[in-house]
């Protein structure tokens, strides 16, 4: 009922601005074939163009998922409605997280197939060479989101970015309910304020805690060097708990955040 | 149906209630006055759960309010003075938000409606104000909640949507049904209510049935200036003086309810002592 009931109430705008976020993506394409003959739109250009539209996109619409809160009057319609705010924060993850990464991925795909066929068939037209070379210009696959042998190697091996966006997103969504105005915005700047905490504390405050001479390679990892410069001793975690650790990172973050949102939503007040 | 007790609530720095005790009983509707900012619509908000006490408690229907269970949330409506309403064809908005509410009568919000005149076709947003809010009144109506919380129902409504609201609220209500109507347009309430209360200084400094002022006070007009001296409030007039005073003959005299705020409002402890002494003995 809640589903149905948000979905009437926002389905004009929800389509209007897939319709949009495609047209861009078209227009970006395009934009790419007019300037680049040699391989436009290859797999890494899919890849960041994927990765970059979600991101952007997805972390906007997150932080307007319950943007009712925002003003009195759409809040205390939003909030009287007979239903629980586990329910409304499940609708709101329903919709802002699982429909709007279908969606978008659909989008992407409908844009992606067609620009890259016509990319490719561009390139089999012109009969182009890589510069300098005799090499022929070969065709462009469709990107495989699930397979990313194009992406750098922590994303090839962890799906760092697609993990990373549910944490982030989650961030933005509990954004929408704890700011009541510019809550993108503050988010952003609340998100690069923790981000820098966590930096410096990581650099800074663990060496501080460390030995003279030791210093820290990563979350897992600590060596000793000898005065030249040589590798004196490395203490390493065992692999389980490195193994924990990043199971927690993929995995926790967004649930952390959308409990937050859920006792957030509960003491709102308006 | 509603008790409220000890409620302390305060923005940031504000104080707005310290101490407010009130009770609420079905089968009448209340009127509830007080000047800007005192506390009406905060009051409102915290019956309906919208804002949590800083301490006291409130019972509504049994039911915690901070909490918003799904089950408080059907039986409590509050008609805010700013709302909503998403721009989407009126049936459509019916069709998804009515589900919610298991007392909801579609005959009797067509009725509503229809009394109204408000126009059903088209988008929402194109609506006027005044037509939003009368489209609200009727639902708010027709969801048959025993609680129904309105933030100054009156303002935007025009002289005979006025006349229309307190006949279709008069007809409205049951010995099940509690209303509470939030207002500073007292001369809207005239002949609707049957207990006022007026909110002063954080707590609640009047709340008295109508048939109990008609029975203890006096609304006249008179130039004698014994009566005037006498009055709990005067205000001079082409007529003569408009007097509220107390009514010491038995006889029932029709409230005039802006004399009545006004008096409560310059000569409140005055007239609550007046209303807790013994009654005047009925003429045979």
């Amino acid at each position: 009922m809640l589903v149905a009931s948000h979905w009437a109430e926002h389905r004009k705008r929800y389509l209007l601005s897939l319709l949009a976020v495609g047209g861009l993506m078209a227009v970006w394409y395009g934009f790419l074939v007019l300037i680049d003959h040699f391989g436009p739109i290859n797999l890494f250009i899919q890849y960041a163009t994927y990765y970059c539209g979600l991101f952007l996109v997805g972390c906007f619409y997150a932080s307007t998922i319950f943007s009712e809160l925002g003003s009195k009057s759409r809040a205390i319609q939003y909030l009287s409605l007979p239903a629980s705010h586990l329910e409304k924060l499940l609708c709101g993850i329903l919709f802002g997280v699982v429909f709007f990464f279908i969606a978008f991925t659909i989008v992407f795909y409908m844009v992606d197939i067609p620009m890259v066929s016509l990319a490719n068939r561009i390139i089999a037209s012109e009969k182009q060479h890589w510069p300098n070379s005799f090499l022929p210009i070969g065709s462009v696959g469709v990107l495989n989101i699930w397979n990313n042998g194009w992406a750098p190697i922590i994303d090839r091996k962890y799906h760092f970015f697609l993990f990373a966006y549910f944490a982030i997103q989650s961030a933005f969504l509990l954004g929408s309910v704890y700011f009541a105005r510019w809550s993108f915005i503050k988010t952003v700047v609340s998100l690069v304020a923790f981000w820098v905490i966590f930096i410096l504390y990581v650099q800074k405050g663990i060496a501080e805690h460390l030995p003279d001479g030791w210093h820290g390679h990563d979350l897992v990892r600590w060596s000793n060097n000898t005065e030249n410069g040589a590798l004196a001793s490395l203490v390493v975690l065992p692999g389980i708990m490195e193994r924990i650790f990043i199971f927690l990172m993929q995995y926790s973050i967004p649930p952390i955040f959308w409990i937050i949102t859920y006792f957030r939503l509960k003491e709102k007040e308006v | 149906m509603v008790s409220i007790r000890d409620l302390s609530f305060s923005y940031k720095r504000k104080t707005v209630f310290k101490g407010l005790d009130l009770n609420l009983q079905p089968g009448h509707i209340y009127g509830l006055l007080g000047r800007n900012g005192t506390g009406k619509s905060t009051l409102l908000r915290n019956i309906a759960g919208f804002l949590f006490p800083r301490s006291g408690r409130i019972d509504a229907l049994g039911f915690d309010p901070r909490r918003r269970q799904p089950a408080f949330l059907q039986q409590v409506f509050l008609l805010p003075e700013d709302f909503y309403l998403p721009p989407i064809p009126i049936s459509r908005w019916i069709e998804h938000t009515a589900s919610f509410y298991p007392l909801f009568n579609i005959d009797q919000f067509y009725k509503y409606t229809t009394g109204f005149d408000i126009p059903m076709q088209g988008s929402m947003q194109e609506m006027s104000y005044g037509q939003q809010k009368k489209l609200l009144i009727s639902f708010a109506l027709a969801v048959n909640s025993p609680l129904l919380l309105m933030d100054e129902p009156t303002n935007g409504l025009d002289i005979l949507s006025k006349s229309q609201f307190r006949k279709i609220i008069a007809g409205a209500v049951d010995e099940k049904k509690c209303i509470l109507i939030s207002t500073h347009q007292v001369k809207d309430l005239e002949n609707l209510i049957d207990r006022i209360l007026v909110i002063e200084e954080g707590r609640i400094l009047f709340d008295q049935t109508i048939d109990a002022i008609a029975q203890r006070l006096s609304f006249t007009l008179s130039f004698d200036p014994e009566d005037t001296a006498r009055a709990f409030y005067s205000e001079s007039s082409l007529k003569g003086n408009a007097l509220v005073l107390p009514n010491t003959e038995g006889e029932d005299s029709r409230p005039d309810l802006e004399m009545l705020y006004k008096a409560i409002i310059l000569e409140g402890e005055k007239v609550n002592r007046h209303f807790q002494e013994p009654p005047p003995a009925v003429r045979p």
